[in-house]
């Protein structure tokens, strides 16, 4: 599972970094979303797609490896 | 070189479109986009403003940065009603900080849930059985008390009183698109406006000398500015200021709210099948707890279906410009610095492309499967890109939290003929036209759990 951040539509609301801590963080000076890990294990997927799915401004997206 | 930009017909000699901008803003816009297609330029007074439309050119306009497309030069007839240094004074890093204040960060959002509720219960507290009630009145006195509890302090809001709505109502009368020749022109509803801003000046003023007399000690968000200092030890900002800063807020938040909620009564009443619906989510998911909690109101489903539906048919705000600091490109088009871009929310949000049977209100569009607002630049009530509004997910939160109170305590039904409710778009800022009346009666079963 690979994460894709659109930063144009980020605005820092920080829902991402409440669902799943472990793999998102908001940069505090910049009000933008950091990755903390692209490349998250499987155990966190159910995390990962509620912070996908509740994304205030839909910035958001997964895709597959192969 | 650019292509030529086709023009829309018709247009004063001096005014250009802006009287039709002033009455019939949806159909000025939805006949740009037939008679042009995808760009076209009209004008407002002196200003030409080239309308996109479509998911593409719309995408240009929301990723473009503020160096090249400015949102502040684009709204004329909001400087008088926010004032000076506010908000469309600021630089763009200056409204950055409008997220770190915090107050809308997913943090916040649980305390402010419980604070709607609570006053959204003190709005209903007079109510009785059955009666009558005018969804702008209603609404629009709510919703100043929602939006200045969650975004100044719990405080605040119990030194503000319903006089309070008419100043709001005075200021959001002010957007006249006719500030496009002249911000100032000796009209009364400018008149109107300017001796609001007055007013709240005023009140604001006795708020914090009262603060100040009776040593009471706050920690919202006007104190916390107040006492910012200059190097000299003056304060920062001026009462005025001040004022202009919970304008500016309380405009984002207040009359959008307060008109969505109302046509999505509406709605819910001229359907029944809905209201039906929505009312027995409700029932389920509130069965064993009774409190309108934070994570109660994450997920319902097919209430939020109905208001996002009442915002791509009736969205608050129709129109979204910025004016062109640096050439526009888009395709084979360049849109030359000192005209304004639009996108219309409306005709968008309408778009055959987009939704099918686009006229139609069905909320079921948006179930999954369909998911009619899966287009980021498509489906756009509360537009889209780095000037989204912030608010969004507070406000379907607010919307979400009022009507789970409402649709279980009591029953609405359509007071006048179902067509006689419309939106009054001779403003910038829209509202529901006056009268708009709705019947309600306590629901049995809710009355029973109560006894």
């Amino acid at each position: 599972m690979k994460i894709h951040v659109d930063i144009d539509l980020c605005q820092g609301h920080g829902v991402c970094a409440g669902e799943a801590p472990e793999v998102f963080a908001v940069d505090p000076t910049e009000s933008r979303v950091v990755v903390l890990d692209p490349d998250p294990p499987e155990t966190l997927r159910a995390k990962v797609e509620a912070a996908v799915k509740y994304c205030p401004t839909r910035a958001l997206r997964i895709t597959e490896d192969r | 070189m650019s292509a030529a930009i086709p023009r829309l017909s018709g247009g004063l000699p001096l005014l250009g479109h802006l009287l039709e901008l002033r009455r019939r803003p949806t159909e000025l816009l939805q006949r740009t986009r037939d008679e042009c297609g995808e760009i076209g330029e009209l004008r407002l007074a002196h200003q030409p403003l080239v309308m996109l439309y479509g998911e593409a050119a719309q995408e240009a306009f929301f990723r473009a940065p503020d160096e090249q497309l400015d949102q502040a030069a684009a709204y004329p007839f909001m400087k008088p009603v926010f004032g000076a240094g506010v908000v469309f004074d600021a630089t763009p890093e200056q409204r950055k900080q409008a997220l770190r204040n915090r107050s809308l960060r997913d943090q916040a959002m649980r305390g402010h849930a419980e604070g709607i509720a609570r006053e959204t219960e003190r709005a209903l507290a007079g109510w009785g059985d059955r009666g009558q009630v005018d969804l702008l009145d209603f609404f629009a006195e709510l919703t100043i008390y929602t939006s200045s509890a969650a975004l100044i302090g719990p405080e605040f809001r119990e030194e503000l009183s319903a006089e309070l709505v008419p100043i709001f109502h005075d200021l959001e009368r002010g957007t006249d698109a006719i500030a496009y020749v002249n911000p100032n022109l000796p009209l009364p509803s400018f008149r109107k406006r300017d001796r609001a801003r007055r007013r709240l000046v005023a009140l604001l003023q006795g708020i914090f000398e009262r603060r100040e007399r009776t040593g009471r000690k706050t920690q919202d968000l006007f104190q916390i500015l107040r006492g910012i200092r200059n190097p000299d030890g003056s304060p920062r900002y001026t009462v005025d200021t001040i004022t202009g800063m919970f304008i500016s807020l309380m405009f984002a938040g207040h009359h959008t709210t307060s008109t969505t909620a109302s046509w999505a009564l509406l709605e819910l009443c001229r359907h029944p099948e809905w209201m039906k619906r929505a009312t027995e989510e409700l029932d389920a998911l509130y069965a064993d707890s009774r409190d309108v909690s934070y994570q109660a109101l994450r997920e319902i489903p097919v209430l939020e279906s109905v208001l996002k539906e009442t915002l791509r048919l009736h969205p608050p705000l129709i129109l979204l410009m910025r004016k062109v600091v640096q050439p526009f490109a888009y395709r084979d088009w360049t849109v030359a610095p000192g005209k304004m871009v639009g996108v219309s929310i409306a005709t968008s949000n309408r778009d055959p492309a987009l939704f099918r049977d686009p006229e139609r209100f069905d909320p079921s569009r948006f179930e999954p499967g369909r998911e009619e607002d899966r287009s980021t630049f498509g489906y756009i009530p509360f537009g889209a890109g780095r000037h989204r509004c912030v608010g969004a997910a507070f406000a379907m939160m607010q919307l979400k939290a009022i009507f789970s109170l409402l649709l279980r305590r009591y029953e609405f039904e359509l007071a006048q003929p179902a067509e006689s409710y419309r939106s009054d778009h001779s403003k910038m800022v829209v509202q529901l036209a006056q009268p708009c009346r709705v019947r309600y009666r306590r629901r049995a079963v809710e009355a029973a759990v109560a006894a």
